[in-house]
């Protein structure tokens, strides 16, 4: 994971008028989409819904300039885990359902049902909307941004510093990560090389996990004594200066929360009509 | 193990997380009274540390891979549950916020797994293993196994409770696969320990020495 920090990072850099949004604004937004969609029921109202928040997500990412690629490949770094899991469903009866049809029925007497097959759709649904909007959110957004936007919508001072000093330091064990996946590779050491005997490789990867937190922790102390040399204590805490939301920001962030709100509950009043 | 959301009905997600803070709350002040306050900065380092030391993959059969979570390794090494706790809390919301690695509303759920369950149970054993045996390696590497397998566990029961997959085949295959990953995490979390007591036995907060710690061939 720490592999695609470098990449995700140079996204945030770029320019564009998404980029240049207030991270609080798009902290809001991205974490009001994923509330609302999650709250949606695991009903086929999910479709309607999911489909609108995409294309929402669409215009957003157009705006930001983003190439597709880049959410492509972003996608394809979370999604086949989960991806899995979504598509076991179909075998699987679950709560939200009373009656089952067999849609299909496999050797070992393995049946795939209608209903199973239509909620791991909303499920698919459901991640996909919510997976999409973090990765606007990260890559439109530099980690110290969001650390700022964060502290200034109320992030405890505890977390907010010690999340601070992490993300200074992902860099630091990125660029350390690399260096020793180098060195193990000059060394001709293949953690997957079936040549050399397991318990050797493993042996091997405990002591460079150990050295690596041996020199986090070393890496900790250094930081922490050169805070205290700067009058670092107690009382401390990370300065976060007072910025105050544009005109534009205010107008942006209301229209979209209004349309979040407005989107699953319209859909749900018209579904309450109609059926 | 990271649930992402989607997984866990909103309400549900919700209790996750009023209990989670609860426990972030009782780490923070862990971290304040029994760290002192300052050393707040140092955590956040080791924290960095731990989120790329999950990054090495570790191979475990026919070509697939895990890695390490860390939580079982820090809870020994700083010698408390809430050390593992602070460090995977920071972890967790990084992984989830920036990488989509776990979800939002699902991260309560995955506080406690990783960092409540798997703190708790990896200390704990490790403690009860120690005076039991008295060998660090049995210790820690039932522990790190324990810690690895009970939050592997835990997230299939609250994944049977959402609904969104049944009980029996999700024990079964998260408890087979974390199982594997736990051998490999506590034979890892093993050689780790043993390096960092022969290198930096300061740091370590359970005093006891490796005979063969010495002779650590790094």
């Amino acid at each position: 994971m720490i592999e695609d920090l470098f990449f995700i990072e140079k996204q945030a850099y770029r320019e564009s008028l998404m980029h240049r949004l207030d991270a609080r604004v798009k902290i809001i937004l991205a974490f009001a989409v994923i509330i609302a969609i999650v709250a949606v029921p695991y009903s086929i109202m999910v479709y309607t819904v999911g489909a609108t928040f995409f294309l929402f997500f669409l215009i957003l990412w157009a705006v930001s300039k983003l190439p597709l690629s880049v959410y492509g490949k972003r996608l394809v770094a979370i999604v086949p885990i989960w991806g899995i899991i979504i598509l076991f469903q179909i075998f699987f009866k679950n709560k939200y359902y009373t009656d089952y049809h067999v849609l299909y029925t496999l050797p070992l007497g393995i049946s795939i049902y209608t209903e199973s097959v239509e909620f791991a759709s909303i499920l698919a649904v459901k991640f996909l909307i919510s997976i999409s909007f973090i990765i606007l959110l990260s890559s439109t957004t530099k980690m110290q941004d969001l650390l700022q936007g964060a502290s200034r919508l109320g992030l405890p001072a505890e977390i907010a510093l010690a999340l601070g000093m992490m993300i200074r330091y992902l860099f630091v064990f990125g660029y350390i990560f690399r260096k020793v996946n180098e060195t193990l590779k000059t060394k001709c050491f293949d953690a997957f090389d079936r040549h050399l005997p397991y318990r050797y490789r493993l042996r091997q990867l405990g002591y460079t996990i150990g050295t690596m937190f041996i020199r986090s922790y070393e890496q900790g102390e250094r930081v922490y004594t050169s805070m205290l040399c700067r009058g670092y204590g107690r009382e401390s805490h990370l300065f976060i200066t007072k910025k105050p939301l544009r005109g534009f920001e205010w107008a942006f962030l209301i229209i979209s929360l209004t349309f979040i709100i407005a989107v699953p509950v319209t859909i749900w009043l018209t579904a309450l009509r109609f059926f | 193990m990271h649930i992402p959301d989607a997984f866990i009905p909103i309400w549900q997600g919700a209790i996750y997380w009023i209990i989670a803070l609860v426990f972030i709350a009782l780490a923070l002040r862990w971290a304040r009274n029994e760290m002192s306050e300052e050393k707040i900065p140092l955590i956040a380092v080791v924290a960095a540390g731990i989120f790329a030391l999950q990054s090495f993959n570790l191979p475990v059969s026919m070509g697939t891979s895990g890695h390490l979570v860390g939580g079982a390794l820090a809870a020994i090494i700083l010698g408390s549950p809430f050390a593992a706790i602070f460090i995977l809390t920071l972890v967790l919301i990084v992984q989830g916020v920036l990488f989509g690695d776990g979800g939002i509303t699902t991260m309560g759920a995955n506080i406690i797994n990783m960092g409540v369950i798997g703190g708790f149970v990896g200390f704990y054993s490790f403690k009860g293993l120690m005076a039991a045996t008295g060998n660090v390696n049995i210790a820690a590497f039932i522990a790190a196994w324990l810690a690895c397998v009970i939050p592997a566990l835990a997230c299939a029961v609250e994944m049977y409770f959402a609904g969104t997959f049944p009980l029996n085949e999700g024990l079964v295959a998260m408890g087979l696969y974390h199982a594997l990953i736990g051998v490999i995490e506590g034979f890892v979390t093993v050689v780790a320990i043993r390096l960092i007591v022969a290198a930096r036995p300061d740091i370590v907060d359970f005093k006891i020495e490796f005979p063969a710690a010495k002779g650590v061939d790094v």
